[in-house]
């Protein structure tokens, strides 16, 4: 796949019999040295954690499998002795296992990320999350320190783009969209390729913004050049590549990923906004590991983790490490950032509409 | 029934233990569901909230009616597609049988959301294979074919789903011995008389298993709606469900809605025993009897014919579009040399951190389901047919339930009654395996359920006149009579449990990923060349597994062999 891939050769194979136990040696032959610079701060965490023998268990949805185990494991080699658990699953099932284990009073969960901001104010509300101050926050883009809750109970740790995507097979660069608006060309009726707000975030997020550019005639309109509805963002990369559709409403990440290996995809920024999308990371209310989930909030935020993303062809959050390929530094493009009050009081709203314009 | 009963014996103590188990395995989970059901989502009081939620608004009363249509499009399709080829396949003398199982096998085993994924690729309505052919040859301006339709989204589902049926034909076909064909034969009627008038109506109860299955398993399906479905524009229980796990999750509002399939389960059942009643399908009775192979003339190439078409569409094209997938470094740029590479299988096979766990997981865990589901079905069909013990119905229907309840609403009840304390199984292999095997045990148990009706009693009476006990019977007599069928079924389950997503999704833990949730994963990624790889590896391990299994099944044991 990417160059990570390749690194990963020979520890894939032994990783398959030996599970766990062999891997910190082994990350260290992979020469990642650990090029963090650990702070005051953070060492004392770590000391405590490991002090109290902690581990941080840690429910994620919006990473690949792959790239939350690396995260993990790169924890782990940055702080050896403290161990994390990575629980990664599908938004949905995240929320749903977390919510059954408050219920259950089993506190598995002490860091957990999302991209649905929604389930941050209602677990604020009902005083399940944690209050503390990130070290790091400071180091991300002054974008994502606003979008981190001001009382200092969720934080933004990871970021994605949805934009306009197109086969570059059928549409030229010079014919491709400029803006949203330009979707609405009767000449792309039957070629767009858009995600359900239901089933996808991202979609979600990108509908509440639209609406809020345009109003729900935006969607209207989009009707009628028939768009095709998938379910998640990322299926409008394979109706791409396919070339059942040429445009689409896409993420960044995904289509830039699938074009670095030739798919015949390409991405633009449109000049009416590049929507932002954000998931945050919260602590769960009394953990029984609170150093080791503060440390690992803190090394979500680290330059180690953003390498990471960018190996893996996800956004980076902060400006010193550089993006994935084929990506725009996010502070020199346009934003469209819904605050979380119209994302929360919309998404329910949209899901509606959509219903009613789209009829599934 | 109380004389029977009165007789205690160390097997009736047997029998309520399987009993316990069915009660763990379905009665807990769903048990727990039907609480949910009627619980407050934060209070936890009781109400009836969460049933005015789901079934008051006509667009989710809606989504239901569709997936009523749907699953009975899809078993009508199954039935056309699989009943010629189990005929042709058990009784005639049709070339290329074995081919006509392993198209069937390799149906089975391609995860129908890899097959949908084909079908979009070879009948999408502007880049289809089909329809560029189309528009290439014939100059149209229109395409053939649209799988974005409920017509395509119900032919993909039966391309997937007709091994049921088939399987379930084939199997009770071979127990069928030819000495009723050869007395409608005495009497004048010709091969197709004989077999529309007396073969076919005695396979009938199985027939009718199958295609209850096909449907309850389209109403269940997830993958396929969701990825042909909501661009049809067609909603569906399951997709509509899925919509109730996004915030704000309303999980108790999904155990609402999922509640009226247990009902239509119920009442599936109950028809089914309304269409089978007072008549007797039993043709396994001890006396001798043996089968020969009906010989077809010419007509065995026109069945041949079929059993082609219908390789061709369930696995030859599809698979064909999906190789390519897998063997390019950009499937968007569809066939060229430079575009060859194996580096998805090479990527997979030995640089990806979970795919070679999740292979072994996959076949560790469906081995295990299938031989406890297996067990377990036995026992209990043979209890509910027999009449054992009273409530027969009961616990047939407690073995059929897990069949409609989708995946995911199955698997919230599974999280609820292991997950925590007392037994804290989250993330282990247990309640992976507890999970299939609850899941597949309605599989297992149709199958059981048709076998034992199929052997008349007697001959366990013989060895109980004899002295041996009910535990010899089915061991010396039963189990070697249904071998085959039973066989049959534990590779039913075992392939079933090989391709489940849905409940897999939610107990996943980090150490037992299987097979279909990286698929999905990887979908969700928007990565088809790995996934049409991973689906490639699938395929190839399968086919193995499945032919030494059917190895080492032997012969038919009553098809006379040789020229005669």
């Amino acid at each position: 796949m990417t160059g990570t891939g390749w690194r990963l050769d020979r520890r894939g194979f032994v990783g398959l019999t030996a599970g766990g136990l062999l891997l910190p040696s082994l990350v260290r032959s992979q020469g990642i040295a650990p090029a963090t610079e650990i702070s005051a701060h953070e060492r004392g965490l770590y000391e405590a954690a490991r002090r109290a023998n902690e581990s941080a268990t840690w429910y994620i949805s919006h990473y690949s499998s792959e790239t939350a185990e690396q995260i993990g494991r790169a924890f782990e080699a940055t702080y050896p002795g403290v161990k994390a658990n990575v629980v990664r699953t599908t938004a949905q099932v995240a929320y749903q296992r977390l919510t059954q284990d408050m219920r259950a009073r089993v506190r598995n969960c002490d860091v957990f990320s999302s991209t649905d901001i929604g389930q941050y104010t209602t677990l604020k509300g009902d005083g399940q999350l944690e209050k503390y101050q990130p070290q790091s926050l400071r180091f991300l883009f002054e974008s994502f320190q606003k979008a981190s809750d001001p009382d200092n109970f969720y934080w933004v740790t990871s970021a994605g783009t949805v934009l306009i995507n197109y086969n570059t097979r059928h549409v030229s660069a010079a014919n491709a969209p400029k803006k949203w608006t330009d979707l609405l060309d009767p000449k792309w009726r039957n070629r767009i390729s858009v995600g359900h707000p239901s089933f996808s975030g991202y979609v979600g997020n990108w509908v509440v913004a639209m609406r809020l550019l345009y109003g729900w005639d935006f969607f209207k309109n989009l009707e009628k050049n028939k768009p095709q509805i998938g379910r998640s963002i990322n299926d409008t990369v394979t109706m791409l590549n396919s070339g059942e559709r040429w445009i689409g409403a896409g993420p960044g990440a995904t289509t830039q990923n699938s074009a670095s290996k030739g798919n015949p995809l390409a991405i633009i920024y449109p000049e009416d906004g590049t929507l932002l999308m954000i998931a945050t990371t919260g602590i769960m209310k009394s953990t029984r590991n609170p150093n080791a989930a503060r440390l690992f909030v803190e090394f979500l935020m680290g330059k180690r983790t953003n390498e990471i993303h960018a190996a893996n062809f996800s956004d980076t959050t902060r400006p010193d490490v550089p993006p994935y390929p084929g990506a725009k530094d996010l502070s020199t493009v346009k934003l469209l950032r819904p605050t979380d009050a119209e994302i929360e009081k919309g998404i329910p709203e949209i899901r509606e509409l959509w219903r009613d314009t789209f009829g599934v | 029934m109380l004389r029977r009963l009165s007789v205690i014996e160390p097997a009736t103590l047997l029998w309520l233990l399987l009993v316990a188990a069915l009660v763990v395995l379905v009665a807990w989970p769903v048990a727990e569901l039907l609480r949910t059901s009627f619980m407050a989502p934060r209070t936890g009081e009781w109400t009836l909230s969460n049933y005015t939620a789901a079934y008051g608004r006509a667009r989710y009363v809606e989504a239901l009616f569709n997936s009523l249509y749907l699953g009975a499009a899809s078993a009508a399709i199954c039935a056309v597609l699989a009943v010629p080829m189990a005929w042709a396949c058990s009784r005639t003398d049709m070339p290329g049988r074995g081919f006509a199982w392993f198209t069937v096998l390799a149906a089975f085993i391609i995860p129908p959301y890899l097959g949908a994924v084909g079908w979009i690729l070879l009948a999408g309505p502007n880049s289809g294979w089909i329809n560029q052919a189309w528009v290439w040859l014939t100059g149209a301006e229109e395409s053939l074919v649209n799988v974005y339709t409920f017509w395509g989204m119900s032919i993909v589902i039966a391309l997937h789903s007709y091994p049921f049926i088939f399987i379930f034909t084939k199997s009770a076909l071979d127990l069928v011995n030819s000495e009723m064909e050869d007395a409608a034969n005495i009497l004048g009627a010709g091969t197709w008389t004989t077999t529309l008038k007396i073969t076919l109506p005695l396979v009938w109860p199985t027939i009718l298993a199958g295609i209850i299955l096909v449907f309850l398993e389209t109403i269940a399906l997830f993958g396929t709606p969701a990825i042909i479905g909501i661009p049809a524009r067609i909603n569906v229980v399951t997709t509509q469900l899925w919509q109730f796990f996004e915030h704000p999750v309303r999980a108790e509002v999904a155990a609402a809605y999922a509640m009226p399939l247990l009902l239509i389960t119920a009442g599936l059942i109950g028809l089914q025993k309304i269409m089978l009643s007072r008549k007797g399908y039993v043709s396994q009775t001890g006396k001798g009897g043996e089968r020969r192979l009906i010989k077809l003339g010419p007509w065995r190439w026109v069945l041949l014919a079929w059993c082609g078409f219908v390789c061709l569409l369930s696995v030859a094209a599809p698979m064909v579009a999906l190789l390519q997938a897998s063997f390019s470094r950009a499937w968007g740029r569809g066939f060229s040399l430079d575009n060859l590479t194996i580096m998805n299988y090479r990527y997979l096979l030995f640089e990806h951190d979970g795919a070679a766990l999740s292979v072994v997981n996959t076949f560790v865990f469906s081995a295990a389901a299938a031989t406890l589901a297996i067990f377990i079905a036995l026992a209990i069909a043979y209890v509910v047919k027999r009449k054992l013990l009273p409530g027969g119905g009961a616990l047939a229907f407690l073995c059929m339930a897990p069949f409609v309840i989708p995946g995911i609403v199955m698997a919230i009840g599974f999280y609820a009654a292991y997950a925590g304390p007392p037994l804290t199984l989250y993330g282990t292999a247990a309640i992976m395996i507890l999970a299939f095997t609850a899941r597949f045990l309605p599989i297992a148990y149709a199958n059981g359920a048709a076998g034992v009706q199929m052997i008349h009693p007697e001959m366990e009476e013989a060895v109980r006149i004899l002295g041996g006990g009910r535990l010899t019977a089915v061991k010396s007599v039963l189990i070697p009579l249904l071998k085959k069928a039973l066989l049959g079924g534990w590779l039913l389950v075992f392939i079933l449990a090989t391709r489940e997503l849905s409940a897999a999704i939610f107990l996943v833990g980090p150490e037992t990923r299987t097979i279909s949730v990286l698929l999905y994963d990887l979908s969700e990624e928007g990565n088809l060349e790995v996934l049409s790889a991973l689906g490639g590896i699938l395929l190839v391990i399968t086919l193995v597994f499945v032919g030494t299994g059917m190895k080492l099944i032997g012969r038919d044991f009553m098809l006379r062999r040789g020229g005669e």
